[in-house]
């Protein structure tokens, strides 16, 4: 138990560090990195939990593919001097009172006890067979639904890009 | 889960064991690289150091510890520093899953009037068996793109910066390709967890009730086999898909500024990476451990004859990953982005399809 605790309390120390990290640095890169590692913590989380499928999944999508993608984008903008946009006296008064107001809701709530801090009892699976085979019985149509919206999602980035520069042709396209 | 002395001390050899064998991949792998290079152009190569030029990697390993390790003023220190780091801790890591031998029972010893092993212990030849050894292995080989993205772009340099790009773009388009060309072993094991899917290969398929062959994966999915190999070379980013290093046009891509051991760590990482790679081939498709034509005693000799034989098999794989190096020349940037996404891809979901009808015909 105390292994768990200690194991627990390092690996989410080390998720909000990094999480703070990544909206308070000013490098880009730096800040997409931290979210890895925060991305990474968190996936330790759920192995606590005995949800290890659950974790590699965490690693294999979001810090391993999605992350891949936003540093590659954010190494082709080169976005090495980001200039601050100009903002409105109100969007800066909006935005410091509804932080504000957050902050205050969760930390009452959390001093309240509010939040669930035991697990309950009952054991729960979540290998990759039981996940399967409730994704393929149970929610198969709202899995079905899923992937059609992807397609569609796909298919409209494809059109957006084509449209927006017709003249130049993509790399490594064929265009002979 | 329940654990004593005894199971923490076999971890240790386990690690010990696995941990040696891979540190030492790197040095005989340099020199197989060198020789087979000289081999296969019709010249000498290193033959000076030692016999056979065998200690010519030591001489190498110690010119790295003794050179000056610069770090370029414009360089990201930090990111600079670790970025080797990022590259190798996945490639030593991953190799944790992986079965290298058939597990065995440990009899009772009496050493010193103490009993060892008491009513005997089973020896799982494995240091961590989990029961999603396979999404284990693509988590990390997934995060060993970092190594490379970080170290690219921490030099500030753009050759290195191009070298990342590369690495970042082909790393997305061929996991899918090598994902997708395991899941056919997947849906053949019925299991994630390797050392089911090295049992599964333990058996025969019997053809025309008279020639028996091993039932290795590798059979029945040989698309499967081919693709997952040939992207697992894009994974390693050993040439002919070297496109982030590409010597003849970015100098030396994402490590050109580096230098002494944090070069030599990048290095290490793409050896090691080559290494379990390899290992990954032989337990998805070539049998793991399996012997063709023999059925292991479940005791240390058949232990030892298993761990040889996988030791074999991920040597010959090693072995083609040199031949094919300095047999085929680097591919260009839109071939490769091609061959990924147009040619791969749909192999991959075709093998998927002859598993899942092969599965449903119960040939396999």
């Amino acid at each position: 138990m105390i292994l768990e605790y200690t194991v627990f309390f390092v690996f989410a120390a080390i998720a909000v560090i990094f999480g703070i990290v990544v909206i308070a640095h000013r490098n880009p890169v730096v800040s997409a990195l931290s979210l890895v590692a925060s991305l990474f913590s968190l996936a330790v989380m759920y192995i606590l939990l005995e949800a290890p499928f659950i974790a590699a999944l965490q690693v294999i999508v979001y810090a391993g593919a999605i992350m891949v993608l936003f540093l590659f984008v954010i190494m082709l903008l080169n976005l090495q001097k980001t200039i601050e946009p100009r903002t409105h006296p109100i969007q800066q008064f909006l935005g410091w009172t509804g932080s504000a107001a957050f902050a205050i809701t969760i930390t009452y709530y959390l001093a309240k006890g509010a939040v669930i801090l035991i697990l309950p009892s009952t054991p729960f699976e979540a290998s990759a067979r039981t996940i399967g085979i409730s994704l393929f019985q149970a929610y198969l149509f709202p899995f079905e639904m899923v992937s059609i919206l992807l397609l569609a999602a796909i298919v409209g980035a494809l059109v957006l890009s084509q449209k927006l520069r017709p003249q130049v042709p993509l790399e490594g396209a064929e265009q002979r | 889960m329940n654990f004593d002395a005894t199971d923490i001390v076999l971890s240790f050899v386990k690690i010990g064991i696995v941990l040696a064998t891979m540190l030492n991949v790197t040095p005989i792998m340099v020199w197989v690289e060198r020789r087979g290079s000289a081999l296969i152009q019709d010249r000498v190569g290193p033959n000076r150091v030692g016999p056979f030029g065998l200690l010519q990697s030591f001489a190498d390993a110690l010119k790295f510890i003794l050179k000056e390790d610069v770090i370029p003023a414009q360089a990201h220190k930090w990111l600079y520093t670790l970025a080797p780091m990022f590259g190798l801790i996945p490639a030593v890591t991953t190799i944790a899953v992986v079965p290298w031998g058939k597990p065995f029972v440990i009899p009772e010893m009496h050493v010193f009037g103490r009993t060892l092993f008491e009513g005997g212990r089973l020896f799982e030849p494995i240091i961590a068996d989990v029961n999603i050894g396979i999404l284990v292995i693509f988590a990390l080989a997934s995060m060993g793109v970092y190594g490379l993205v970080t170290a690219g772009w921490a030099s500030s340099n753009k050759y290195s910066m191009f070298g990342a790009v590369r690495a970042s773009a082909q790393m997305i388009s061929y996991e899918l390709a090598l994902t997708l060309s395991a899941v056919g072993v997947l849906m053949a094991s019925g299991s994630l967890r390797l050392m089911d899917v090295v049992h599964n290969q333990t058996g025969y398929f019997v053809l025309f009730h008279v020639i028996q062959i091993p039932a290795w994966n590798v059979f029945p999915m040989f698309i499967g086999f081919v693709v997952f190999s040939t992207a697992g070379f894009a994974e390693t980013n050993r040439l002919p898909f070297d496109l982030p290093e590409a010597e003849a046009e970015l100098v030396a891509g994402y490590h050109t500024e580096y230098s002494s051991m944090k070069f030599a760590m990048f290095f290490m990482a793409e050896y090691m990476a080559m290494a379990t790679m390899s290992a990954l081939i032989v337990t998805l498709f070539l049998g793991g451990w399996d012997i063709p034509w023999w059925n292991e005693p479940a005791n240390w000799i058949g232990f030892l004859l298993s761990a040889l034989a996988f030791g074999a098999k991920v040597s010959f794989i090693l072995f083609v990953f040199v031949w094919v190096r300095w047999t085929l020349p680097r591919f260009k940037y839109d071939q490769l982005m091609r061959l990924g996404w147009k040619v791969f891809l749909p192999l991959a979901l075709l093998n998927v399809v002859l598993v899942a009808l092969f599965i449903a015909f119960r040939w396999i």
